[in-house]
């Protein structure tokens, strides 16, 4: 599928590992899914999942923020047969403050982990982040180790989590599979699927395979020599779709299995759906690095609203929930099913105000930062050397 | 000292599609594919193309000087013929500083011919002059992507070219060998990666000749075979010695790589690389055939026997002679097409017996069935003596000309 470009009249949405823009009224989720190719992720398959790992599923599947997948059930029989798969997620470290966004990935991970018991690759693309922005590589790999604390702080158990760098751990297999990819992906097929472009450097343009690869268990031998044909399951954003799409077209013709999805909505930006994220805006998310009070602040001062401009105007309409970003974040944040539905209902038909709901926000949001900021506080160097060791895992399906 | 790199009077691939060259055919040469128009190859619009410097007498008798010894035949001959940058080495060298060599193989079969071993043959006289360190890059990754082979297969071959390679005389104290597929990694990995920022696929198109229907790996591959020329891509030899200049010896079809290289380095903080280039040795059959793996009458191979030699250079060198005795001795033969001339040029130690058998071959005072005779006696030493060296070099041996090891005595 090509990457979609802006047409004149209708303007298209574009969703790329380096671009996610809206058209109006933000990202048009079915039209994505139906572009890209993957399923959506139903009720009957969260039940599954439920149902197979024995606990109640994770509240990012119950709310529909991870909603997409590609051979999930795929996963999810072999799991049933008694056979084990890993999994494998990433982050280009292109700064050393992450928010509240970057998280999702590593909170579902663990939860992953965790419900199925299996183990974890984690790649940071220093190298990535070194091609497209204008950093040294001293830099994007300090970035690296420093996003890897706060990965770790997500809880990972490190006797089943592998970390690593690209600049620090391309080479021998990995870099055999680098190679194999590569000879089967031609620039016309990279330009279709990532926009790339003839001013491009070829850094760029050979990039893609780099992250293809820890789709293959041979890509790290230390873990899973011999077993050749383990399948690997993917949590991530919707918009790295594009990577795992062309793995999965050339796994089968270099002799390895396709990779799984499983896929999420985009965080929201503070200040609304059709608003960027952007680190230059401090007040566009909320860092694990800000203060209870920065919170507070952020979230009063600059967290779009969907309720009405008077108290009377909103009693008598109530909130619009489609626009109302403390409502879409405590969709992602607040545990507990029931509270939420409350809000909404209560704040949907005007009998909870704006304040309420931000202030309930402010709650949730403060104590989960603050919990990463202990956990952060407690990881060592120790501690990122031993997730990023090359080292065998013995009990990573025990 | 121009500020960006000399590139002649033409600096995009040439390419025979591109059609108005109809009446007169264009000279294509890069790392891929070498074709003469009629005539063989004009290397003189060769060195104006590509912008490289003719080496001169003065510049070899510099380096007999500066290395208190001949030259090395090739140089004498001028068959390593061309350079960029070569004087800077001498001058540094002449200052007390030390540079180091890289040169390569790309080792798609296991069947080396003599025109294999002409820059193994030259590295080694370099290595022994100025007593410098050397690296050897065998890139299998380069003939996985371009052939079709699998990457153990590639990594066989690399190996089994490393006896051959190291049966050249190397001194093991002084050479790392490494094949791409086992080294690349770490600091190697993140100049390929810096390289890689610096130069853009309209570029590689220009300079390779790259289409879109290529694959990416191709198109991401030339940094691979540029960042040797950096010795901060060798930590463990080079460590804290990262403005060390490297000088590469190599075939002319390599330039290209090495143009993109010097390009780059200044914008990355690196010292570019010198050059020392040679002409392309003749197939058997003459300058206008190709040698060709799928012809083994094409070329003298290093596991020939005496007889096949023999035969091969009887049945199937190209000769200058004339037709019949009478008219040879009349006219006499035509140098510039006759292959055994052309070998002996390059593998006849002596000068003067070399000139000799010129003469009285080119004045039809000698025949052709001499020559051919001279070269086998030639040929047949140089195959045997390289074979002998090729029998003793063990895995043991190989394994230490490529362990990841510092060399302390590489200046020594």
């Amino acid at each position: 599928m090509s990457v979609v470009g802006k047409e004149e009249g209708e303007e298209q949405q574009v969703v790329n590992p380096w671009e996610v823009s809206a058209g109006k009224g933000g990202i048009d989720y079915d039209k994505l899914v139906d572009q890209f190719g993957c399923q959506r992720l139903d009720d009957a398959l969260v039940a599954r999942v439920a149902r197979l790992t024995a606990r109640p599923p994770h509240r990012f599947l119950r709310r529909g923020l991870f909603f997409a997948h590609r051979d999930l059930n795929e996963i999810l029989d072999l799991y049933e047969r008694g056979e084990r798969f890993y999994l494998y997620t990433g982050r280009g470290p292109s700064s050393e403050a992450l928010h509240l966004g970057h998280l999702i990935p590593f909170m579902f991970t663990k939860y992953l982990q965790d419900a199925f018991k299996v183990p974890l690759v984690i790649q940071l693309t220093d190298d990535e982040k070194f091609l497209w922005k204008n950093l040294t590589v001293e830099e994007s790999k300090r970035l690296a180790r420093e996003n890897a604390k706060d990965i770790i702080a997500c809880g990972f158990d490190v006797e089943r989590t592998f970390i690593f760098s690209d600049f620090n751990y391309v080479g021998g297999a990995f870099y055999e599979n680098m190679v194999k990819v590569a000879r089967c992906v031609t620039y016309n097929k990279v330009v279709g699927i990532f926009g790339f472009s003839p001013e491009d450097h070829i850094g760029k343009i050979s990039f893609p395979p780099v992250q293809a690869v820890p789709s293959f268990p041979s890509s790290f031998p230390h873990l899973f020599s011999g077993n050749d044909q383990l399948r690997c399951l993917i949590p991530c954003a919707i918009d790295q779709d594009p990577y795992f799409r062309m793995t999965r077209d050339v796994a089968p013709r270099i002799g390895y299995q396709k990779p799984s999805l499983i896929e999420s909505r985009f965080f929201p930006a503070l200040q609304g759906e059709n608003t960027k994220m952007s680190a230059s805006d401090p007040n566009s998310a909320i860092y694990v690095t800000d203060s209870v009070k920065e919170i507070k602040t952020k979230v009063n001062k600059y967290a779009f609203s969907g309720g009405q401009d008077s108290i009377e105007l909103h009693r008598k309409l109530g909130a619009n929930l489609d626009v109302d970003v403390p409502i879409k974040y405590l969709n992602f944040f607040l545990e507990d099913d029931n509270e939420l539905e409350h809000i909404k209902k209560e704040y949907k038909e005007g009998r909870m105000l704006t304040g309420e709901v931000k202030q309930r926000l402010v709650a949730v949001l403060s104590e989960l930062v603050a919990r990463h900021q202990r956990a952060r506080a407690q990881v060592t160097e120790e501690m990122v050397d031993a997730f990023m060791a090359v080292r065998p895992l013995p009990n990573m399906f025990g």
